[in-house]
Parts: structure tokens; sequence; C-alpha cells
């Protein structure tokens, strides 16, 4: 399968007569985004605003990020089973607006969204104060039930990312990435001494709007499975997830997987990869058991040398993390985990809820609990209302000057365990 | 919680759904419960089957408590 990403690189945002982009510029217009929203019956209110890198700006509560892509050429269309029926995709040409995402904002549970700041101390933490951002700040109809809410939000925000990926159609990209996966035999055949290893990718699936889609499945509903790793750069796999903004992975994040692309990179060179398995994190003991056992099941069954595993949220997922590094690795497969840690404000406390001598390469996001200061911001995109109780902050977290005083855990993807954030050792 | 309180010489059974957590954290006696969202209940169940799955579970907890156990122990 042979997928050629089209970057069109975008450097600023602004609103349009006319939705277009023009030498580098996204211009949005915003009654077309906002009909477009409001096409559902479960939303009264769509605001539609631009955030762009180094604004005194602040976004929150921060449900998704998503990032406009449009099919071009090969099957299928970006988003499969939402924006578009469902279909493999993964192959032909794919335009990408590089430097655009779509920001969904709204309260759907208030303590698990997260905040995006543009500039300042808490841009330096989230990858989405690097982008252009649509911020999209939805509000639903009197008493929408909370998963009919997240539904709405998530749907919106995939429209709006579709519109805006339309744009990028006709457009020639500035670079050009191709992403080709040969298959697993062809790939033993092309590369017989190198070291053959896969991706597991971990869903989060705990239901109770923790949930994760691919190609419109919900995640909890399926077994352990296998992708090809192209399909994730259009859009198979899409969040519906209200847990902490720190280690959520946003549908952006999978869009442009960092340990796809780096596995990409070094296959043919350092190893052969050989593909990509797809498990959940379910609230069943059984489930989990079940799930864990199919990723070892499937590992052993591609002859794999190595894999790597990566997690989605924290606390009871570190057993399905835990369950699948001790069973992979039972199947003489070595392991590395990426994970994030929750060690206390001061680093002390054990990072994971659950351990194991099997899990012996460790790969953080970082201590999700280390309490950052953010300074005031001359603009709030959404509403500061839910600051004092957003996983991570605490009652008077939200300082009378306006600034925040709460643990990393408030911010988008700070620690996030695909490795798509900012932090670093070196 | 579960070691302090075995620590000062009181029995504990610890009942949970992930039970290898509870595992890893050291308690002796472990009875494992429904899921995470609802440890002693099933909300897709009816009051009266959600009672006697709690009565049940409570009972098993109960027993869990009374046996004697040569090291880490799952009841189920």
């Amino acid at each position: 399968m042979k997928l050629e990403l089209g970057y069109i690189y975008i450097k600023d945002v602004q609103f349009g007569a006319k939705s277009e982009v023009k030498d580098g510029t996204l211009y949005v217009n915003k009654e077309e985004i906002q009909k477009l929203v409001l096409e559902d019956e479960n939303l009264v209110s769509c605001d539609v605003d631009l955030a762009r890198p180094g604004e005194s700006v602040r976004i929150t509560p921060v449900k998704d990020v998503i990032e406009p892509r449009v099919k071009v050429e090969g099957r299928g269309g970006v988003f499969p089973g939402w924006m578009h029926k469902v279909d493999t995709v993964g192959e032909g040409k794919t335009n990408v607006l590089k430097g655009a995402a779509v920001v969904t904002a709204g309260k759907v549970v208030g303590f698990q969204e997260g905040i995006i700041d543009m500039s300042g101390e808490g841009a330096k933490y989230t990858p989405f104060s690097k982008t252009n951002n649509v911020v999209l700040v939805i509000n639903p109809i009197d008493n929408l039930e909370a998963h009919d809410y997240e539904h709405s939000l998530r749907v919106a925000g995939l429209k709006v990312a579709t519109y805006l990926g339309e744009l990028a159609r006709n457009l020639t990209p500035d670079e050009v990435k191709v992403y080709e996966h040969e298959g697993v035999l062809e790939g033993y055949k092309k590369y017989p001494d190198l070291p053959r290893v896969a991706y597991v990718l971990m869903l989060q699936s705990q239901g109770l709007l923790h949930d994760t889609y691919v190609y419109g499945v919900d995640a909890k509903q399926s077994l352990t499975t296998m992708i090809n790793p192209t399909e994730l750069f259009d859009g198979a796999i899409v969040s519906g997830n209200c847990v902490s903004a720190c280690d959520k992975n946003p549908t952006y994040i999978h869009e442009n997987n960092p340990v796809v692309e780096e596995l990409f990179a070094q296959h043919g060179k350092k190893l052969n990869f050989v593909g990509v398995i797809i498990t959940n994190e379910n609230v069943y003991l059984a489930d989990k058991m079940r799930s864990s056992d199919w990723s070892a099941k499937l590992c052993k069954f591609l002859n794999l040398d190595g894999a790597i595993v990566s997690q989605e949220g924290f606390g009871n997922p570190d057993t399905d993390l835990i369950m699948n590094c001790k069973k992979i690795e039972a199947e003489g497969v070595k392991t590395v985990i990426i994970t994030d840690e929750y060690a206390g404000q001061d680093g002390s406390s054990q990072s994971l809820a659950d351990a194991d001598v099997a899990a012996n390469a460790v790969v953080t996001g970082g201590n999700a609990n280390v309490v950052i200061h953010l300074p005031k911001m001359d603009k709030v995109i959404g509403t500061l209302d839910y600051v004092d109780i957003i996983a991570g902050g605490w009652s008077g977290s939200l300082q009378p000057d306006g600034s925040i005083i709460a643990e990393l855990q408030v911010i988008t993807s700070a620690t996030n365990e695909q490795g798509y954030n900012c932090l670093s050792a070196r | 919680m579960v070691k302090e309180i075995e620590r000062a010489g009181i029995p504990v059974v610890h009942m949970c759904t992930v039970t290898p957590i509870s595992m890893t954290v050291g308690a002796n006696r472990i009875v494992p419960t429904i899921a995470i969202p609802h440890p002693l209940g099933n909300p897709a169940r009816t009051p009266e089957e959600e009672k006697a799955i709690r009565r049940g579970l409570v009972e098993k907890a109960l027993k869990a408590l009374q046996t004697e156990v040569d090291g880490q122990t799952i009841f189920d």
C-alpha cells in the first residue's frame, strides 16, 4: 500500500468572504462553517474564532484537535465511517493543510477537557500552539445528554476539518511525502536480515465518554486487530475521548502518529516495519485479558522480533499496557512501551498503577503532575469556568489576576503517549 | 490502604475489578468485581438482580475474610 501525502504549508489563518487557501494563508468563511455545524439539531450555537502561534490567546475547554485533509486519489475518503462511506483508505494521494488545525471546544464533562495557550509558558507544552487554529466553541440544546453532545461535537469537528481539507483538493503540494508498506511477505523477502518490528497501538475504550473509533466502529466492541499504517494518515482512527487533556490522543495525532512515521523512516534501514496492531483498553477484566492475549498472539503470528506499545490515558489502562508488555515479551518478542507518569507533584511516587519486570524498556511522555504557572492571556476563546475543576486543576487554580496554577495535566497533549509532545530530557 | 490496615493486624479483602493491580500492590485476599465504573453492580440488570449480585459479592468477601491464605489469593 502506497500513500503520498501532499503537504500544503499554512502559515496564517484569516476570516474571508470565501474559504480558500492563497499563498500559504487559510481564509475561512465564518458563516459557512457555522451553517455546517448547526445542521445538527442538537447544537444551538457555534462561535468560530481563530488562534495563531504567538498570540496572547487561551483556548479552553478543548475537546479535540483535527487536521484538515482531503483524499485526492485512491479509494475512499478521509474519516471513513464518518465523513465518507466505509471503504479502505490509505492508498493513493491525500493532501494536507499542514500547519492548520480545527479545535473543538465546549463543556462535555468540564473536568476532562483541556487548555491550549498560543503563547507564554503553556505554549511550550502543547504542540497545538504551533498550528493556525480554527476554533469552534459549540453549545448544545438544553438538557442534551453528554454522550449525544460528545457525538455532535466530534462530528462537527470532523465536518469542518473535511470542509477545510476540500480547499486543498486542487492545490499543488509544497512537499510530498511517500509512505509505502509492502505487506508482510514482500517485506520479509526484501529485508530478510532486518529485525521485524510492529507497533501495538492501544486505543482508549473505557466507555462513559472515553471512546475511540476505527472506521466508525467503537474500539471497545472490537477484538485486537491489524490495520495498515497508511490508513491512519487518512483518518481511519478518530478520537471521541473525554480523558485527561495531557495524554488523550486527539484525532490530529492519530492522523500524524509519530511512532508510525518514525517506523516508516527506519523501514528498510534499521528494521522491517511489519505493521500496526490496534488494541483497546476496556473496563472489564475479561476484556483486558482477552485483548492483551490477542496482541501477544498477533505479535507471535507475525514472527516479530520487537514491538513498540503505546498507551492512551492512565490509571487502569496501565494494566492493559503492562499485560500487553508482559504477554508479548513472554512470546519472545522484545517490547518498548510508551507511557506517561503520574508520579506526584514532587515526582517521588510510583509512576504507573501497575508494573512488571518485563517492562524494562520504557519511554515516558513526562510527569503529568508537575505544577506549572500559566500567565494571563489577553483573550480567552471558550470559557475559564472549568479551570478549577479540570483534571490537574484544583479549587483556586484560576488566580485572581487571570493566571493559572495547575498540573501539566491540564494542557492538551502535554505528555502525549505517542510522543507527539514537546517535553524532552535532552 | 489495604497494606496499612493489614500491617495493623486486621485482615483485609480487596474487592476490585483490575485484580492484576491488586496483586502488584500486594493485597492478600482479592475478590474480583464486575467492572471498573460499577464494581459492585451492573446497570444492565434489574434492581433485583443487582441486589443479588451485590449480596453475592459481599458474602464472597466475608467468606474470603475468614479463609486462611498462604500468600496472595484471588477468590474467583
